[in-house]
């Protein structure tokens, strides 16, 4: 089995990333769960076949349901590979009368939603338009680690005289490849974009008729600016000189296209750090040209979503029906044990490792052991699927067809089953299909198709109507570039915003969140507690792994070394720890252990650990991550956290 | 034209995804493709640069010239250097030889594995598996143009090997303004160093000391007329040939280790031994005189060619006139026992000389300067009991001077430091990050 890249797909013509060679290892890993366990009275699991599995989860379900409703189940989802068959699970629980949902996300929501409140839509050029740029600026954004596919587009612009700045914390592996890097320190990005925008409009760097002609809210905002340059050097730790230099880049060397990434929004003034961000693509009239934008999320491909993300996350009792959406993301555990009418009595994992990647583990750990009932669909005994009562083995990504869209790609791709899924692993489609049968639940064939993966296609076939240009025999034969696609995003400006223009003045932002119709910036609120801890804890994600996948693979472990909590020279010294050793990070909801690495990569301040590394290979991050909003979209903020260190060797 | 690897250091950024997919490919158990990043912990405003490296295939391919047991061999369609595994006899002299940390020593299989080009795709024109899975578009396989390695990679080793690779970034590069100002790495950052670690050569060391002391005894007993022992004598010859049989991989295979006389300096010191066992043997046990002389100067010529062993690896002249090498360390143990001061004091100066030299030009941590003080004080004491006495001296002081003649080996092994790129950007990077300093 080889993995090739698809030179036709101009967004992706190179190799795949690790993670994508590695499924070669992860499908065929011996690790693999692939029959169905039950754990014991003794704690331990054992094996029981699929059948009886699902009879016993038919059971407990309809139970369940009968003695507390079916509210008191909490269906809990992730996007897995974000194919169409993930509507399945939907059609299945609406029909068993709804369940408890989760509202917001961990990811990335605030900076959706304030790009969704700006523009009217999220969207960007095409990635491969990104060498026409002369200035890029990488803020808060690690395509080395985690948009490997951008690095090549970087890299031409680069080769065509393009500068590359990055505005980041850490000297990523991206900053590695940059003409410029700034390091603010973090959760101070949207004073110094505050600050530059200021600098922009005082000595005329910006685009007037750009202006008059697509923005409502300009003098509005000029008139709320008011961080100068010497107070962005004290907030941020850039100096005044470089502020003003970076400023002149942004207004003179256009095209200009900001690549912002979701780190900087995981904090609790995410959504106005965004907002602050992108004024500086508004004001020099940076959308809607080749070489230009801002690129937080391309959804031109999520043709068949009804109600695109941000909005997909916010609870709407109506048209929820008749799920009933209650419990925060962001604050999973202390929402589950507040949950009443009916408090929650069991849960159904799918797709999702909440036990590891939840803020405030203690509370997510306390509220799962207070429930009955416990399924988990994985593949690996994750830390989840250790705390289940039964797991159903789960299928992968070669094992059932799938249509998929990209949030940075533009394409439709179809996703063919290649092989045979191994010992009793079943599609959660025919999980769905089997415990409706037990359920004497009344679904129909476009519900949930019947087992088997011509069913599956065939269903993907109805699914797709309503686009001539796509079905599944074009698909088969090469990605499709989304039906309506803006090879350049608002081309035409025209903006979906109640006004029609780009909106630095939001009313929608003052309604619906209460923050500022403008943007503008708030410090990180930390309470008296967090202020006897020094040290801010920062948590990003590696190249070697989407948050807790893949950190388990023999080809994964081999190719990277362990991961080490990073800290400063300085801060090391002060705490006469020597590089290597075994240290402790607490604080005062946590405690985790691991060994440290001494490195000028990290500021001083910061302690760095990556998120996702499990609990027996000494992570779990989230153990000292207390569960916060971002003020706009319900994300969640992980990086407003404070801790302190010590040796422990 | 050739072909080779083609590499763009300002597209990678070290993630790994060649090594992985040469390793999902092959099914390696080693890793033969490996990313050497200098400087990567970005210190001190210094540029961080990645390459990644395998086989490079070299025209003057010095793993498969010194392999004792011939186990390399070049494909003739793709040019590329192969190690057949079933020849391959473990005594990992390739691993000195590459420059390029190309062999790898697999545990498993006892034997070396190394990139192979992914040969037999390449034949039928599939490109190798690293370079077709670079993401980035870094690494790329095919016709060299010219083999310009640039000022990035000063660290490069070994340029006259003709490695098969090219680099084409430098037009693109430029250094990194880091703001506000990096505060340079203090000096005082703790680490945990660790001096280089010799015991995986103690069976060499063993091996080349036991063959010093025996020659020296052969050559004693010519100038003192006084045939040694028999069954220590053997007993010595016999402890050498065991440990140096069993340090191999594949110990039946050894029979292969005298097959490259031609190319390969182990296959001749392995024959000068076998060869020198055997006439010094005879001489002993049959106590033949006549036979003294030839089994001396065999004996010499075995000595040399193990020093040449070390010699012809030494690329980068790390133990040119070591005090510890075997030839010289013979020659003085032989003045030393029979009692010639003038030689002795000769060869004792030369020593010396050396010792000092390598305390000047080294950087040494204190375990290793405890170490060559002992040794000086076990040469310049006993050396001064014999030219004070004027005789030969007793069995306690002899063995003080060989104790001071077994530091010098380990010492020798201390030093040697073969050329290896991990080294070099080591040292490029000390070199740098001082010079950073005084700015």
């Amino acid at each position: 089995m080889r993995i090739l890249p698809y030179s036709g797909n101009l967004a992706t013509p190179e190799g795949p990333c690790i993670k994508g060679l590695s499924y070669i290892e992860r499908t065929h890993s011996p690790e693999r769960i692939i029959h169905p366990k039950i754990k014991t009275a003794s704690g331990k699991f054992e094996e029981i076949s699929i059948d009886e599995a699902l009879d016993l989860i038919g059971n407990r379900l309809g139970a369940i349901k009968e003695k507390w409703g079916s509210h008191s189940i909490l269906w809990y989802r992730g996007s897995g590979m974000s194919g169409l068959t993930n509507e399945i699970g939907n059609s299945f629980w609406k029909a068993f009368g709804g369940t408890t949902l989760t509202y917001g996300n961990l990811c990335w929501p605030a900076g959706l939603e304030a790009v969704r409140l700006t523009l009217g839509s999220v969207k960007h050029n095409v990635p491969w338009d990104l060498e026409n740029a002369k200035t890029i600026i990488i803020w808060g954004k690690n395509p080395a680690e985690t948009n490997i596919q951008e690095i090549s587009f970087i890299a031409r612009a680069k080769e065509k005289g393009c500068t590359i700045i990055v505005i980041d914390p850490l000297r990523t592996l991206t900053a590695d490849k940059a003409d410029m890097l700034f390091r603010p320190r973090p959760g101070t990005d949207g004073a110094l974009a505050l600050a530059l925008a200021r600098i922009l409009i005082d000595n005329d760097l910006i685009d007037y008729e750009f202006i008059a002609k697509n923005v409502m809210g300009f003098d509005e905002l000029r008139q709320s600016l008011h961080i100068s340059p010497a107070e962005a050097e004290l907030i941020t730790g850039i100096p005044v000189e470089n502020i003003i230099e970076l400023a002149r880049i942004i207004g003179t060397n256009g095209p200009l296209t900001i690549l912002p990434g979701y780190g900087l929004q995981r904090h609790q003034n995410g959504g106005q750090t965004i907002r602050s961000v992108l004024l500086l693509s508004v004001l020099t009239g940076n959308i809607g040209k080749s070489g230009s934008g801002f690129n937080y999320a391309n959804l031109q491909s999520y043709i068949y979503d009804d109600v695109k993300e941000p909005l997909s996350y916010f609870a709407d009792s109506e048209k929820d029906m008749p799920f009933r959406r209650t419990i925060s993301m962001a604050k999973l555990g202390s929402d589950m044990l507040k949950t009443k009418d009916p408090e929650l009595k069991a849960v159904w994992i799918e797709r999702g490792n909440p036990l590891l990647q939840s803020p405030d583990t203690n509370s997510v750990k306390k509220a799962f052991s207070s429930l009955t009932f416990k399924v988990v669909v994985e593949q690996f005994m994750t830390d989840t699927a250790a705390d289940a009562d039964i797991i159903l083995p789960a299928k992968d990504m070669f094992e059932q067809s799938d249509i998929i869209g990209s949030y940075w790609s533009p394409y439709i791709q179809f996703k063919p089953k290649v092989i045979q899924s191994p010992g009793e692993v079943m599609p959660e489609s025919e999980i769905y299909y089997h415990l409706a049968k037990r359920l004497n639940m009344d679904v129909s064939q476009e519900m949930i198709p019947e087992p088997g993966n011509n069913n599956i296609e065939q269903w993907l076939e109805n699914r797709i109507k309503g686009y001539s240009e796509i079905t599944l025999d074009n698909l088969r034969m090469a990605p499709v570039l989304a039906p309506g696609l803006q090879q350049i995003a608002w081309e035409d400006l025209k903006f979906n915003t109640p006004s029609g223009k780009i909106e630095l003045f939001s009313h929608e932002a003052k309604m619906k969140w209460g923050i500022s119709p403008l943007a503008d910036y708030t410090g990180i609120n930390h309470s008296k507690e967090d202020k006897k801890y020094p040290l801010v804890f920062l948590t990003p994600n590696t190249g070697s792994r989407i948050h807790s996948q893949f950190g388990n693979l023999k080809i994964i472990k081999e190719t990277n070394p362990e991961p080490y909590i990073r800290i400063s020279p300085v801060d090391a010294i002060s705490r006469s720890l020597i590089d290597g050793q075994k240290i402790r990070v607490f604080n005062q909801i946590g405690e985790l252990k691991s060994r440290v690495k001494i490195t000028n990569r990290v500021l001083p301040g910061l302690v760095v650990f990556p998120n996702g590394i499990w609990f027996n290979e000494g992570g779990g991050v989230n153990q000292l991550i207390s569960g916060q909003e971002t003020d706009i979209g319900f994300g969640a903020a992980f990086h407003d956290n404070r801790v302190e260190i010590e040796g422990v060797d | 034209m050739r072909n080779g690897f083609i590499f763009n250091h300002t597209r990678c950024v070290n993630c790994n995804a060649c090594s992985a997919a040469c390793i999902l490919e092959n099914g390696w158990t080693v890793h033969p493709r490996n990313i050497f990043t200098y400087n990567s912990e970005a210190e001190n405003v210094l540029p961080v640069i990645n390459l990644s490296l395998a086989c490079n295939h070299c025209e003057s391919a010095v793993c498969m010239n010194g392999c004792p047991a011939s186990a390399f061999y070049r494909e003739s369609v793709t040019g590329a250097v192969i190690i057949d595994e079933n020849k391959c006899i473990g005594c990992r002299y390739c691993q000195w030889n590459c420059p390029y940390d190309a062999p790898k020593f697999d545990s498993g299989k006892r034997t070396i594995s190394k990139c192979h080009l992914c040969y037999s795709g390449l034949i039928e024109g599939r490109q190798p598996a690293c370079s077709t899975a670079c993401p980035t578009g870094a690494l790329t396989f095919g016709q060299l143009s010219d083999t310009d390695f640039g000022s990035v990679y000063s660290w490069f080793p070994d340029k006259k090997l003709n490695p098969a690779i090219e680099f084409t970034s430098n037009k693109y590069y430029t250094p990194l303004v880091v703001i506000p100002k990096e505060i340079p790495r203090p000096a005082d950052v703790k680490q945990n160093k660790k001096g280089k670690n010799i015991s995986g050569e103690l069976s060499l060391i063993i091996f080349s000391f036991l063959a010093t002391i025996s020659v020296a005894t052969i050559i004693s007993s010519f100038i003192g007329g006084v045939f040694p022992d028999r069954s220590i004598f053997i007993s010595v010859l016999v402890i050498a040939g065991i440990v140096s049989f069993f340090h191999l991989g594949r110990i039946l295979r050894s029979w292969r280790s005298v097959i490259n006389l031609r190319n390969s300096p182990l296959s001749r010191e392995i024959a000068a031994f076998i060869v020198y066992a055997g006439v010094s043997s005879v001489t002993v046990i049959l106590r033949i005189p006549v036979l003294l002389i030839a089994s001396s100067i065999i004996g010499l010529i075995f000595l040399l060619l193990i020093d040449n062993v070390y010699i012809y690896t030494d690329r980068k002249k790390t133990v040119i006139l070591h005090s510890g090498q075997t030839f010289i360390s013979a020659l003085i143990i032989v003045s030393f026992i029979s009692g010639i001061v003038l030689p002795f004091v000769f060869m004792a100066l030369i020593k010396l000389v050396s010792i000092f030299y390598r305390l000047l030009v080294n950087k040494l941590n204190n375990s290793d300067i405890t170490l060559r003080f002992l040794r000086t004080v076990f040469l310049v004491v006993p050396g001064m009991s014999l030219i004070l006495h004027n005789s030969n001296p007793d069995i306690f002081i002899i063995i003080i001077f060989l104790i001071g003649e077994l530091i010098d080996r380990i010492l020798f092994y201390i030093d040697f430091n073969p050329l290896n790129i991990n080294t070099l950007i080591d040292e490029q990077l000390n070199l740098d990050r001082n010079e950073k300093k005084r700015d």
